[in-house]
């Protein structure tokens, strides 16, 4: 269909959770909708696999997977407003168990995927460890629907645990990177570990008898720390997504750092939030560097203003800024910066996947 | 190789950075894989990624073909030379660049050795995970390339998901940094496609690992069954249990033997051992490992054995990586091979394996990382006897019989030149055409390490089957060893 009716932008859309990601696409000539691509194809409890379609959304595989006991363990904030699992590979969305489980890029093993002209191409397999051939999974996941449409997509499960428990601890976000170190560095191996205003969050998840002991590991190695109960570390957790969430008019940006870097970037979002008087909330993986940015609502041009400052601060501390939501910035903001180091390398591949440039055209402009 | 373009590397290089020598350019005409040997036109000794740079500048300003070797411990052909080309040796970068303790990662060259990593970072209790049974004497830049796991993979994942960051010298001699200082990264995850791709996109001159702190508490048992059947659906109890051990590896019968004749390791004669390791915090290694000793005794296991101290650990494990090795103690020549299967599949695998053994008249003895269904399967043979082809028709056999249960004709040796002619089993041709729109995009003069990965007309004849003197080899200019 692709090959023979069209000629000019593609774009694919999920459940529509993150049309703007990363950067605004060009006006579409077609748009390829994949709510109807969805379905488990196949799930091998004992091969801890399962196969979807990429359509598929991860809230509803999730709860056919708890009835095995198992589950994807990826934890992104737009899961619960239906994010399509295909959606969620092109955007290289995680949360925070990305602690523990890194992101969907370590949990793909195999991508099924249509090119521009129509090519069906699949990548990887059935089985989680496989080194044949290279790994187009990779190279999807992130692409943001430049080099192919996601059809297919086969994940490696993990077991669900049978007992978690969350601690809050109040501290600043220096003191929270100092407790993470520590709580990583006595083998604690905490699922996540966020801090947001004041309040690092451990996430301890095993058995019951397991998790129990961490926990109380946990308090005795932090100050002020206390246990939560169910309903508050919901909420708690909730509260943090909300963040990633956010609201229309808002803007929100995923920085990267060095994770000893996170009360430098913390400082920094807070001098620029005064300086051009926006209300910005941060949350923070003090274990893994990624941290989102919310810029409420504002007047016309305070949050460029605002994401201007911060990149520059950014390029000299050596971080990255992904623009997820551009609400409160106007259409023609550059949402990229410098462009990364094999840049070339970049283009040829694009150039070689799409040579007619129609796949979510405008997501990487200027780079390409 | 013609005196100028010698000339040009020796300039760059030195000419202690160039060897012509015949007879010292054959100690790099093959890796692990020794029955195929090719020697290189020149062999060049960079001491640095400037160096490095230079190198590969010259080879495409020429159209030199090049292959970068660590090690050469590699088990797939993946440094096997280009007769017209050179091999770009990484064993000079073995520098330790920097250690951040706070962040928990490290910088290191491409030439230093896996457990070198480990070494260097012991004392602030940190270490580096991926453990290939070669991780004495194999290098972090051949991991790289390889993307290769160990046995502790099972719970720890691969190179991939412990490398933050590399350098790479780009066909064109270009550097780029894939990755960076973040974990998150914009644009395409071109560190993720370098890792894993055997060379064939550049040469990794510097790379950024991840390191974990030492897990607070290891338990280990070894566990005897009567039957590799039995023993396959242990497994599948602790994994339905929920159980992610850190290790399950397994030995048969033949493996066995051979590890207690070359290193008196403990292991008793039996059908299948099954060696089950577990680590994390002591809490949850307490409760979990008391389930698998319950779990692997209502399965029938006729002993078991379990490490009460770290001598007993290491002894347990130094069998296991002491197996490829020791089969040369019950035989005088052997083959290893690599694939995967569904771990449901192993013991029907296996079984299947035994029969194609027997109809080749080749003893098999197998190993393998039974919690992701990685086998190694050992073809013994006796070239004497002029059994090596029988062997490697066996050995590709049993590849491509992993791809048609489902699973992968690599789990961690790669493809290198031994499976390339296999690998249309595994992918249609829009999957490898895809592949190779990748590769083209890195390197589309087609000079890093060439032949290797995907099948080529020249290399593989019309069609992939059984086993057809390489081109080379027919016109007598490699031999078979």
């Amino acid at each position: 269909m692709l090959r023979e009716h069209t000629t000019g932008p593609i774009l694919v859309r999920g459940q529509g959770t993150a049309p703007d990601w990363g950067g605004r696409a060009e006006p579409p000539d077609v748009v390829v909708e994949t709510n109807d691509l969805n379905g488990v194809l196949r799930h091998d409890p004992e091969d801890m696999t399962v196969a979807v379609r990429a359509g598929t959304r991860l809230d509803t595989l999730q709860e056919a997977l708890a009835e095995y006991g198992q589950r994807i363990s990826v934890d992104p904030a737009r899961a619960v407003r239906g994010a399509s699992i295909g959606g969620l590979v092109a955007t290289a969305d995680a949360g925070p168990l990305r602690q523990a489980f890194g992101s969907l890029r370590e949990l793909v093993i195999g991508v099924a995927f249509v090119l521009a002209d129509g090519t069906s191409v699949r990548s990887g397999g059935q089985v989680i460890k496989n080194v044949a051939g290279y790994d187009l999974s990779k190279l999807l996941h992130g692409s943001l629907g430049t080099l192919g449409i996601l059809t297919e997509i086969v994940l490696r499960v993990h077991p669900l645990p049978k007992a978690t428990t969350t601690i809050a601890v109040s501290c600043s976000a220096a003191e929270a990177v100092r407790a993470g170190r520590a709580l990583v560095g006595a083998a604690i191996e905490p699922a996540a570990l966020e801090w947001s205003d004041g309040t690092l969050y451990v996430r301890v998840e095993g058995t019951p008898a397991g998790t129990d002991d961490r926990a109380r590991r946990v308090l005795d190695l932090v100050e002020a720390g206390s246990r939560l109960s169910e309903s508050e570390a919901r909420a708690a957790w909730d509260r943090m997504a909300a963040v990633a969430l956010a609201d229309p008019g808002d803007t929100v940006v995923r920085l990267g750092t060095l994770p000893s870097a996170t009360a430098w970037l913390v400082d920094l979002v807070a001098r620029l939030a005064e300086r051009h008087g926006v209300d910005t909330t941060l949350t923070c993986s003090v274990g893994t560097g990624i941290h989102n940015a919310r810029l409420r609502q504002a007047a016309p041009g305070r949050h460029a203003a605002l994401l201007e400052d911060l990149r520059k601060g950014l390029a000299a501390g050596n971080g990255t800024a992904v623009v997820i939501r551009p609400d409160g910035l106007e259409a023609d903001f550059p949402t990229r910066g410098q462009p990364p180091a094999g840049i070339n390398v970049m283009r040829a591949i694009k150039k070689r996947f799409d040579p007619g440039g129609r796949l979510g055209t405008g997501r990487f402009a200027p780079w390409f | 190789m013609r005196a100028d373009v010698t000339r040009d590397f020796e300039a760059v290089l030195g000419p202690d950075g160039v060897i012509t020598d015949p007879t010292q350019l054959r100690a790099y005409e093959c890796d692990g894989l020794t029955g195929y040997r090719v020697v290189p036109g020149l062999v060049l000794l960079p001491r640095g990624k400037d160096e490095v740079v230079a190198a590969v500048r010259v080879c495409a300003r020429h159209g030199i073909p090049f292959v970068a070797r660590g090690a050469g411990t590699g088990l797939s052909g993946g440094a096997l030379p280009c007769a017209d080309g050179v091999v770009i040796s990484l064993q000079r970068l073995r520098r330790i660049v920097h250690v951040d303790v706070e962040n928990r990662r490290a910088v290191v060259e491409p030439g230093v050795t896996n457990l070198d990593i480990t070494r260097a970072v012991a004392r602030h209790n940190l270490y580096y995970a991926p453990d290939p049974s070669s991780q004495q004497v194999c290098t972090i830049g051949g991991n790289v390339a390889e993307n290769s796991g160990g046995a502790h993979c099972l719970k720890y994942g691969f190179t991939v998901h412990h490398v933050l960051a590399a350098t790479v010298v780009l066909p064109d001699g270009t550097l780029a940094e894939l990755g960076g200082t973040s974990a998150q990264n914009e644009g395409y995850d071109l560190l993720g496609v370098v890792i894993g791709s055997e060379g064939t996109l550049g040469i990794v001159v510097e790379v950024v690992v991840n390191l974990l702190p030492k897990p607070e508490s290891v338990r280990t048992l070894v566990a005897d069954f009567d039957s590799v059947d039995r023993a396959c659906r242990t497994v599948s109890a602790i994994v339905a249990a929920g159980i992610v051990p850190a290790a399950i590896e397994m030995m048969d019968a033949l493996a066995i033997e051979a590890v207690e004749v070359a290193v008196s390791a403990g292991y008793r004669p039996t059908a299948a051992a099954l060696i089950v390791e577990l680590d994390g915090p002591r809490a949850e290694v307490e409760t979990q490992f008391a389930q698998v000793v319950q779990i692997c005794e209502a399965h029938g296991t006729s002993a078991l054995r379990v490490a009460t101290d770290d001598a007993e650990r290491a002894a347990i494990w130094k069998g296991r990586k002491a197996a490829f090795a020791a089969v040369g103690r019950i035989s005088p020549d052997y083959l290893v091979q690599d694939g995967v299967v569904p771990r449901t599949r192993l013991a029907e695998t296996l079984a299947r394996i035994a029969e194609l053994g027997a109809a080749a008249s080749l003893r098999v003895a197998n190993v393998f990382h039974a919690g992701d269904g990685n086998l190694h399967p050992l073809v013994l043979y006796n070239e004497a006897r002029g059994e090596l082809e029988r062997a490697e028709e066996l050995s590709t056999r049993i590849a491509e019989l992993c791809v048609e249960l489902g699973g992968s004709l690599s789990g961690e040796h790669g493809i290198g030149s031994d499976k390339a002619c296999s690998m249309p089993r595994q992918f249609g041709p829009d999957d490898i055409a895809a592949m190779r729109r990748l590769r083209t995009a890195f390197d589309p003069d087609g000079l890093s390490n060439p032949g290797k990965v995907l099948p080529t007309p020249r290399l593989c004849g019309e069609r992939p089957g059984p086993y057809r003197p390489h081109p080379l080899e027919a016109a007598g200019v490699i031999e078979r060893i």
